[in-house]
């Protein structure tokens, strides 16, 4: 069997999301969700809800005094923020283990994932985009394509990482075992019906310039991620090998000492929601 | 033995002989160990930024995030703990950068002259240097004998520091 369809059958038998989280991210999409409705269904889960009341009262969610009950959690976080926090917490458990072939220790993809998603909100924040739908979940779940391709890639190990190679390490992906680490992210996701700017950022992170759609979700995932290469957050084998598009931090206009600002901001703040969600 | 891990805009000073101090996943980020072979006393920062002036508020809570606030404390406080600055060993790893070099995040590049500059200021060389690339390294100092470790990609370099000039 070639690697391609051992990739593709991983995909299919690979976990769904819990049953669970799909029905609350279904009514958290309603706009006109009514929160006592919600509030039942979290409470439901007690791990979800006492989850949920520890990231409703992270520094990151924005918290003023202490929250103790669901309903204001809920109230104060807003759905949209619920539904990240939600998904965070559920898909986070995915993220603990080692990747041996990419070199990454447990927890690893988890940090380096919670990087992203702070570090892209953090770059659209300081360039003034508002209201980038989605962009922490998109940063959150953009490797998500890394559990897949693991094992695969220990055992292509030494072909990937050959000397005279030039190509960025998701091109070598795609040479080496007919599927980039971001294709099979995207297919994972969109198996698990996840909103499309989520799924096309993940698709797309190593190379904005050709996403069709969500400019500002996959540019901003994409420098993300490689500023929290470059500061060694979750690098693998892999780390350093990737490029940086010249043309997604022209479009936001960024500076050097922008880049450096958003690196300074973000890693207190990735401490302390990967203790949260560990 | 011992390990003791020094997280990225973190510093660690020992003077315990069973102790290895350890950094991992030096990306751009800069690890500097300064080792006194005459006390055994080392320590090992992990900076992930040039300069201070970028934040003044995280280099008040995080000197070591940045070189230059980070290089100043973690020397202010080897020499209140007996290191001279004469018998001082200097190992540095780390400044390297994704494929294509974008001038945005030469971080590494940045790093790496900035901690130049401060030794070079201070009268201080460096024994030991593996940086650049596109590699993530891993390093180690063994504090009893001095001994300094590079690991990348599963490879291993050891480097002992000069006991004596």
């Amino acid at each position: 069997m070639t690697y391609l369809k051992k990739i593709e059958q991983r995909i299919k038998e690979f976990p769904d999301m819990p049953a669970m989280s799909r029905t609350l991210l279904q009514s958290l999409e309603d706009p006109d969700v009514d929160f006592k409705q919600l509030e039942e269904q979290i409470q439901y889960d007690p791990g979800l809800t006492s989850n949920v009341l520890r990231l409703a009262n992270s520094a990151y969610f924005g918290a003023t005094g202490t929250v103790n009950s669901l309903r204001v959690a809920l109230m104060r976080l807003g759905t949209r923020r619920v539904t990240e926090v939600v998904t965070a917490i559920m898909v986070s458990p995915m993220m603990l283990k080692s990747l041996s072939g990419y070199g990454l220790r447990s927890q690893d993809l988890l940090q380096h994932s919670v990087w992203v998603a702070v570090a892209s909100e953090e770059l659209a924040k300081l360039m003034g985009y508002r209201d980038v739908k989605m962009l922490f979940t998109a940063g959150l779940l953009h490797d998500m394509g890394k559990i897949i391709l693991d094992p695969f890639v220990r055992q292509q190990k030494d072909q990937l990482l050959q000397e005279q190679l030039s190509e960025s390490f998701d091109q070598r992906e795609v040479d080496f075992l007919g599927m980039s680490h971001a294709q099979a992210g995207a297919t994972l996701l969109s198996n698990w019906n996840i909103p499309e700017e989520i799924t096309a950022t993940a698709k797309w992170h190593h190379d904005p310039e050709s996403a069709p759609e969500y400019p500002e979700q996959v540019n901003m995932v994409h420098l993300a991620d490689i500023l929290g290469y470059s500061e060694g957050i979750g690098a693998g084998i892999d780390g350093m090998k990737y490029r940086v598009s010249p043309v997604a931090h022209k479009r936001l206009g960024l500076k050097k000492s922008d880049i450096e600002y958003v690196a300074s901001l973000t890693l207190d703040k990735m401490n302390e929601l990967e203790s949260l969600l560990t | 033995m011992p390990y003791r891990i020094v997280d990225i805009s973190d510093y660690k000073i020992s003077k315990n002989s069973g102790d290895i101090l350890v950094t991992y996943s030096l990306g751009s980020c800069v690890g500097v160990v300064i080792y006194d072979p005459m006390v055994r006393i080392g320590g090992m920062i992990h900076c992930m930024l040039p300069l201070s002036k970028v934040d003044r508020n995280k280099a008040e809570q995080r000197p070591a995030m940045f070189v230059d606030t980070g290089m100043q404390l973690m020397l202010n406080q080897l020499f209140e703990s007996g290191v001279r600055k004469s018998r001082l060993k200097i190992a540095v790893a780390g400044g390297a950068h994704i494929l294509n070099d974008d001038n945005l995040f030469k971080i590494g590049e940045r790093n790496f002259t900035v901690l130049r500059k401060i030794l070079w200021k201070n009268s201080m060389l460096m024994n030991v240097q593996d940086v650049g690339g596109n590699i993530s390294r891993t390093i180690r100092l063994h504090i009893g004998s001095g001994r300094f470790t590079v690991k990348s990609q599963g490879t291993e370099v050891h480097y002992d520091l000069p006991q004596k000039d």
